[in-house]
């Protein structure tokens, strides 16, 4: 407490004490300093079953910040959902955004899930200077560009600890050459993130010198499959590539497969990490064994140092974490770091959103139970890493993953 | 050769469920010149209902014979049934007396009643694709290298046989007169002792309850479903309707297979993403040059 307010506080209790009141008063000290973390995810409909274990892991952080928080602190999560009808939306989240953004108590915001999101977010991020720390947005234009900064280009604001599809789409198209595939048939839901996948897989593929018989898009809420399954099937594929998310079509599409005359116990799947979530499972149904797909963080469980998180995890939630729920936990314990930081430079007083974004962009060097990075010079960051999954008998099976920094 | 069809076998199975749910829109129109936005809904109930009767019989796994048969005979009636009640509740809640307000007001009212049809069914269910329990046992032919599946000729053959029932309906019952009379005048109707309210309930029972049967063989023939499945679907039969010229029974069956077709060979031959393009361009030219549809009579305006 800094001499002036001891002062104050003096001059107010002995004032109180004048009253007679003092022994009522006293005790309810002045209310803690609320400090919010926003959420933004999709955590309805299709999209839940990615939003939700990635919101469980960034409010677990909040609540262990609280249990050592720098005295008369709270820190407390602002959590808004940027589904609508049940699927990611970009209108919606760019709306949550602008609220966060309007709210002072706002520190920084752990989102959002899907790339396209992120394209309408960031504009509104980089003019109110609220930071945004996406767990897992891939497309690499997000950050590498200055085509979302439209107020201010060179201002930062928006981060992400994830890799980013330009290596996820190689290491997709490396995985499909130790299956031994060949020929494959690229299918994706035209969003960013899905397109920027498949494209990039579609070039490294080839000059791998894997053969792509084709590559066609397909639309939102489409939900008859057959008749371009059955041309993918003419064409006869060792496997087929889905760039986007299970639930723009990455699971009615493996389903309607077999019916298209391609048995999914010999024609393998393959996509990025829009299909790892557990509902690709249950839409695709038998038909999601012999799928394979990326995933742009590390598995946590293989972590000696994440076995707490997940631990934890499990004794709140009662389930098992994820593909993001490690990302979106560390997205969170980035921006209650800063603003600690920023606190204890302020002697004990809640910080600004500028102190907070400035300090978001000088993490370097942050110990993580998903490694230890920094954030580069675009907001990336500087230890990306990607995962390799199959499902087999129904359940997500871990391969192996590798570090793809490029320093 | 074998593919394009592979891709014409597609467009019919296809455009037999678009059919099914043109039959509803076309018979509401040709009544009561209502187009029925809720129609696409209902249809969807129809495989919610499907996956909800089969789990009260307990049905799993594929069944055979006679099991099957009564499955598939009590899932059918049950959901054609609970689809009907739907249609007549919105017909007696939502649109009845409406029927002298302006048309406009309808109109807004079915897309309403749709929006809450889409909400019930969400929260029922949930905003995922459901699965359809697979029961029916899905034989495959092949003919040289074209594949036929028992569940596409299920769903050609459903949507065939009940066009016909319902042409004989209209044309050989007296409650089909009645049909055709209420549709014409209704007000002569009225006087010649047709009680109209009864006829408009009963159209909505049956073009509902066909709905219904769409929902239950698109279940079997996609096997999944979800609560948002009617609007896009529903968009197409509508338009089904218009192109086969909209009140006319033949005209929404072949309208709903040649969108069908047109669908899917524009998916197999172009690119997925304008078959949507290509249906809706279809149904401009048409309109262009056949104003009242492929099969429908050139009316002179109602005074």
């Amino acid at each position: 407490m800094s001499r002036r307010s001891l002062a104050r506080f003096v001059a107010l209790a002995a004032i109180l004490s004048m009253f007679g009141t003092s022994a009522a008063v006293m005790p309810a000290q002045a209310a803690d300093q609320v400090i919010k973390i926003g959420i933004d995810l999709p955590v309805s409909g299709a999209d839940a079953s990615d939003g939700i274990p990635t919101q469980n892991g960034a409010a677990l952080a909040v609540d262990e910040a609280n249990a050592h928080a720098p005295k008369g602190i709270k820190f407390a999560v602002d959590a808004l959902d940027d589904a609508v009808g049940g699927v990611h939306n970009p209108q919606q989240g760019a709306t949550n955004i602008r609220s966060l953004a309007a709210d002072p108590a706002v520190m920084g915001v752990v989102g959002p899930f899907n790339s396209n999101v992120a394209a309408a977010e960031i504009p509104v991020s980089n003019e109110s200077g609220l930071p945004l720390i996406s767990p897992s947005n891939t497309n690499p234009t997000l950050t590498k560009t200055a085509k979302y900064r439209t107020a201010h280009p060179n201002e930062i604001t928006y981060f992400r600890v994830c890799a980013t599809d330009d290596v996820q789409g190689k290491a997709g198209a490396e995985f499909a050459k130790t299956l031994g595939l060949k020929k494959v048939y690229i299918i994706d839901d035209n969003e960013t993130y899905g397109l920027g996948l498949a494209n990039v897989f579609e070039k490294d593929f080839k000059e791998m010198g894997g053969a792509v018989l084709g590559h066609d898009h397909i639309t939102a809420n489409q939900q008859d499959f057959k008749a371009l399954l059955t041309k993918v099937a003419a064409t006869k594929p060792d496997a087929v590539y889905y760039g986007g998310t299970t639930s723009t079509g990455g699971g009615l599409v493996r389903q309607q497969m077999g019916a298209a005359g391609m048995d999914p116990a010999k024609v393998k799947y393959e996509g990025g990490d829009g299909i790892s979530d557990a509902e690709f499972i249950k839409v695709a149904g038998d038909a999601a064994n012999n799928s394979y797909y990326t995933v742009a963080a590390p598995n946590a469980a293989k972590s000696a140092s994440a076995q707490a998180f997940i631990n934890a995890y499990k004794a709140k939630y009662h389930s098992d974490i994820g593909a993001y729920s490690a990302n979106g936990y560390v997205a969170a314990q980035v921006i209650i770091a800063a603003a600690e930081k920023a606190i204890k430079a302020n002697g004990g007083k809640a910080p600004t959103r500028a102190q907070v974004l400035k300090n978001i962009q000088n993490t370097s060097g942050f110990k993580s139970i998903i490694g230890t990075f920094g954030f580069d010079k675009n907001g990336d960051t500087t230890s990306p890493v990607i995962a390799l999954w199959t499902i087999k008998n129904g359940a997500q099976d871990f391969v192996h993953q590798i570090n793809v920094s490029t320093k | 050769m074998e593919l394009f069809i592979q891709q014409v076998i597609n467009g019919l199975s296809l455009g037999g469920i678009y059919a099914l749910i043109a039959l509803g829109y076309t018979m509401v129109y040709g009544i009561i010149e209502l187009i029925n936005f809720a129609h696409g809904d209902v249809y969807t109930m129809g495989s919610f209902f499907s996956i909800a009767i089969i789990g009260l019989l307990d049905a799993s796994g594929q069944l055979h014979g006679l099991p099957l048969l009564l499955v598939l005979a009590v899932t059918l009636a049950g959901a054609m049934i609970l689809c009907g009640i739907v249609g007549v509740l919105l017909e007696r809640l939502a649109y009845r007396r409406l029927r002298n307000a302006p048309r406009l007001a309808p109109l807004i009212t079915a897309i309403g009643a749709s929006f809450i049809l889409e909400n019930i069914m969400q929260l029922w269910r949930g905003p995922s694709p459901i699965p359809f329990p697979s029961v029916v046992p899905n034989v495959t032919w092949h003919f040289g290298g074209v594949n036929l599946s028992s569940n596409e000729v299920l769903v050609v053959v459903m949507a065939l046989a009940l066009m016909a029932m319902l042409q004989i309906f209209i044309y050989n019952t007296r409650l089909g007169k009645a049909m055709r009379a209420t549709a014409q005048d209704r007000d002569a109707a009225q006087l010649m002792g047709i009680n109209i309210n009864m006829t408009i309930a009963l159209t909505f029972f049956i073009g509902s309850a066909l709905a219904g049967v769409g929902g239950f063989v698109s279940g079997i023939y996609y096997g999944s479903t979800w609560f948002y499945n009617g609007f896009e679907a529903g968009l197409k039969a509508f338009t089904a309707a218009v192109l086969g010229g909209i009140g006319n029974v033949a005209g929404a069956m072949l309208g709903g297979f040649v969108i069908g077709m047109v669908e899917s060979l524009t998916a197999g031959f172009i690119s997925d993403q304008w078959a949507t393009v290509a249906v809706f361009l279809l149904l401009v030219l048409v309109l262009i040059f056949r104003p009242s549809g492929l099969l429908g009579e050139v009316l002179p305006d109602k005074v």
